[in-house]
């Protein structure tokens, strides 16, 4: 009988201790996506290569000092535009090449964090995002989180991406990083090693911050502060020339924007302008919005190629879509000069806290029947 | 006439007591007469339609001394086949009495009627007939001039007094009907300011060069044109609020400047699933009341090509939920909502190409304008995902039976969609949580 019992809570000890073995056992710690060339743990493929693609040159066995082990990831980016984009990305896929068409997604529940090494051949080389998920199609990924920009340095450097709280019981897009030719005007030669997921049970859900001031939508080309894409083209938008590395005379700093509307109606609209997105094309679809709080104007210098030039609408905000942007402010219609002046949009009262549009202009051909070519610099919100 | 005769009675009692001495008969006889006072003010303040402002400094519409929620729809029963200029107040048919049960089925309190009929006999039928019948109460507006071709000469004295006469005539003409609840004053006709539809302009407006300050200039001429109409209203009705209708919050800064003389702002707003900081934002820029007087979401999908009543039913679901979290004493919004008229009660055919009669036949699917907000079928082609014929609560079907031919046709079949239900629902257990994905 003191036998049986014996026995009977052994059993009762053992029992769950070896369950608890196996649930360990179930939850691994980390979820690894390159760790070597041809390391049996590594997991996607570096193989959605987005907009200038031709510009990329990719080497997954370099052996010039890597991070750990016997190889990195080297990519030169040499800033051509072969593919007149303008900017260029990879994506860490599974299977290779699937954009959300098929079934490939990991679950990495329990994973509360990515982290990688990286450095620039020289240093100063900037990357202007890396992501992981947001990959659509018929099966998309369950959480898009983002992190940067990252200007690297000449050393190897530890990143992370803050994943606590995210659900990623659905991930097709395991790692991306993205770039601009603005960003990296002479190109970039950077190396990346040891990606991968862990699982970090301290690590606490990144609140939204608010934005420190003052916060840049343009202060130079290549300056890394940049915030906003101009990517998002209204009306007629085949009337429109964004060049944002011009030389005429810029206010501050080395470049300015030169804006060339045509006035032609190219797609019959009458008018044309530019939304400044983040992330680049977002229309409100991506939960992405800065927090903006802490602004109470936003201020932005500009001028006429010859003055006289009218734009109907500078804008902040007002992006509507299944994310709204949580306010908008407008000055307008504005007469330009033929020189530099500094404007203001008055956020007092404003509720800047949810803003995906950062910036926004519009004009239209009854009022420019022979189009307009003007300048903007230093689009900054201050508090 | 009840008040009066306790007073006397009070009074006569008084005077009887004779010689009482100056200070006691002094007192009985003034008590009485401040009684009477105070019973009557209390009882006038019980009577009539007005904006309550609490200590708290929300707002809320009071009727007949009790507090009323908005819960409206934009009414403008156009039949299939017709169009806009249809005279369906004098229709056989009686659609409002169809419709009006429905209505109240549905737990609709308030109509909106965008501008009244030439027939004055007729429009108190209608008033009467919904709230007679319904409890419906009707909100009645004018559309200040916007439609007059070629524009609205808002800086004209002539084109000013002309619109102020007609106005004040249908104020005239309908103050005393039970069921009306108040004046809406314009619709968009503030874009109008900015030259983005019907644009207009004076002698002074032109002499001036900067854009910017002529934009003010036309903005401080309208706003100041309806304060001044709201002023005169207010002297020959003061039972009843004025409302400025405002395309979304543009231009209310000015409103703030010229147009303190109007009780409430209604405001046409179409933001989707939520009206985002647009009560915060109206608190600070022009602190009046709002009635979102035009909001709403259509059923067509215009990606997939086809009905899709879960979507409309949503974005309303949702819309409701808004509007009910800023009503006065809600910690959780701005409380300054007063309610809501929906857009709209039933489809109307007739409005994706109102210059061709053979389209009012049918129900056309084709996109009329882009809005983000509605994203569902934000992926349309050129992202036109909005389909103005299909805005209804309820749909149009083929004509009841038995009904009384009107413009060759009976009146139309009216099918409540999913939206009606859900709003319904809504109303009789208003619970505000975060709304879900359509279902």
């Amino acid at each position: 009988m003191k036998k049986l019992l014996v026995v009977a809570l052994a059993l009762n000890f053992l029992v769950p201790a070896i369950a608890v073995a196996e649930e360990k056992a179930a939850c691994p710690t980390e979820f690894v996506v390159y760790l070597d060339k041809n390391a049996k743990d590594n997991h996607y493929i570096p193989s959605g290569w987005m907009g200038d693609y031709g510009d990329i040159k990719m080497n997954d066995q370099a052996a010039d000092n890597p991070h750990s082990g016997k190889t990195s990831i080297q990519f030169m980016y040499s800033a051509k535009k072969s593919q007149n984009q303008g900017w260029t990305g990879v994506y860490w896929l599974n299977p290779a090449n699937n954009w959300g068409n098929k079934k490939g997604g990991y679950d990495l529940t329990g994973m509360t964090k990515l982290t990688f090494w990286a450095r620039g051949a020289k240093g100063g080389e900037v990357i202007q995002k890396v992501m992981v998920g947001g990959v659509n199609g018929t099966y998309p990924d369950t959480a898009s989180v983002e992190m940067g920009p990252i200007e690297l340095t000449d050393t190897w450097k530890q990143y992370t991406v803050n994943l606590a709280g995210k659900d990623l019981s659905y991930i097709n897009g395991g790692f991306n990083w993205s770039t601009t030719v603005d960003l990296n005007p002479e190109g970039a030669t950077f190396y990346i090693d040891d990606i991968k997921f862990e699982a970090d049970p301290d690590l606490k859900p990144e609140g939204k911050k608010q934005e420190a001031m003052p916060f840049y939508i343009y202060a130079d080309r290549t300056t890394v502060a940049n915030h906003f894409i101009p990517s998002g083209y209204m009306g007629d938008y085949g009337d429109l020339r964004y060049d944002g590395a011009s030389k005429d005379d810029a206010y501050l700093g080395d470049t300015c924007i030169k804006m060339t509307y045509s006035g032609k109606g190219s797609q019959g609209a009458r008018w044309a302008g530019i939304f400044w997105q983040y992330p680049a094309n977002n229309w409100g679809g991506v939960d992405s919005g800065f927090d903006l709080s802490k602004a109470t104007k936003l201020t932005f210098w500009a001028r006429g190629a010859k003055g006289g030039e009218r734009i109907e609408e500078f804008k902040i905000g007002g992006v509507m879509g299944e994310f709204s942007d949580s306010d908008s402010a407008t000055i307008g219609p504005v007469l330009l000069n033929k020189e530099w002046m500094q404007y203001t949009i008055d956020l007092k009262g404003k509720d800047m806290s949810y803003i995906i549009g950062g910036f926004a202009w519009s004009a239209n051909v009854d009022n420019n029947p022979d189009g307009a070519i003007f300048y903007l610099d230093e689009i900054k919100l201050e508090e | 006439m009840v008040l009066y005769s306790i007073w006397m009675r009070l009074s006569s009692k008084n005077k009887n007591r004779g010689k009482a001495g100056g200070r006691v008969s002094f007192v009985w006889r003034t008590v009485p007469l401040l009684l009477f006072i105070f019973i009557l003010s209390a009882c006038q303040s019980k009577q009539g339609v007005y904006i309550q402002k609490l200590k708290n400094q929300h707002y809320r519409l009071i009727v007949n001394g009790s507090p009323y929620i908005v819960k409206g729809v934009c009414y403008n029963p156009i039949p299939r086949g017709l169009n806009h200029e249809y005279d369906w107040w004098s229709d056989p048919n009686k659609p409002w009495i169809v419709d009006g049960k429905l209505m109240k089925e549905m737990g609709v309190n308030t109509i909106r009627l965008y501008q009244t009929h030439d027939n004055p006999e007729e429009v108190r039928q209608v008033i009467r007939d919904l709230y007679n019948l319904y409890g419906i109460r009707t909100f009645l507006g004018d559309w200040l001039g916007f439609w007059e071709y070629p524009c609205p000469f808002y800086g004209d004295k002539k084109f000013q007094d002309k619109v102020k006469r007609q106005v004040l005539e249908m104020v005239a003409l309908y103050k005393d009907e039970p069921g009306v609840l108040g004046w809406i004053l314009g619709n968009e006709n503030n874009y109008s300011c900015l030259g983005h539809v019907k644009p207009w302009s004076s002698e002074e407006v032109d002499q001036e060069l900067d854009p910017q300050k002529q934009k003010a200039m036309r903005a401080k001429i309208y706003y100041s044109f309806v304060n001044d109409i709201s002023k005169e209203i207010h002297k020959i009705d003061p039972k009843h609020p004025v409302g400025l209708g405002n395309g979304e919050l543009v231009g209310l800064e000015y409103a703030n400047e010229f147009c303190q003389d109007v009780d409430f702002v209604a405001c046409i707003i179409y933001r989707g699933k939520t009206f985002g900081n647009l009560f915060k934002s109206l608190k600070m820029t022009f602190d009046k009341p709002i009635l979102l007087a035009e909001f709403g979401a259509d059923c067509y999908d215009a990606y997939l090509k086809k009905e899709d009543q879960n979507m409309q039913a949503f974005f309303l679901e949702s819309q409701w939920k808004q509007i009910y979290k800023n009503l006065a004493n809600n910690k959780e919004g701005a409380g300054n909502c007063i309610g809501g008229t929906m857009f709209e009660w039933t489809d109307e055919w007739w409005k994706h190409t109102p210059d061709n009669p053979e389209t009012w036949k049918i129900q056309d699917t084709e996109s009329g304008w882009s809005n983000g907000s509605y994203y569902f079928d934000i992926r349309a082609q050129n992202n036109m995902n909005m389909n103005e014929e299909w805005f209804g609560i309820v749909a149009l079907g083929e004509p009841l039976e038995n009904a009384t031919p009107a413009g060759g046709q009976g009146l139309d079949k009216r099918i409540p969609r999913k939206a009606y239900y859900v709003v319904k629902e809504f109303w009789k257990n208003p619970v505000i949580k975060k709304s879900g994905g359509k279902k």
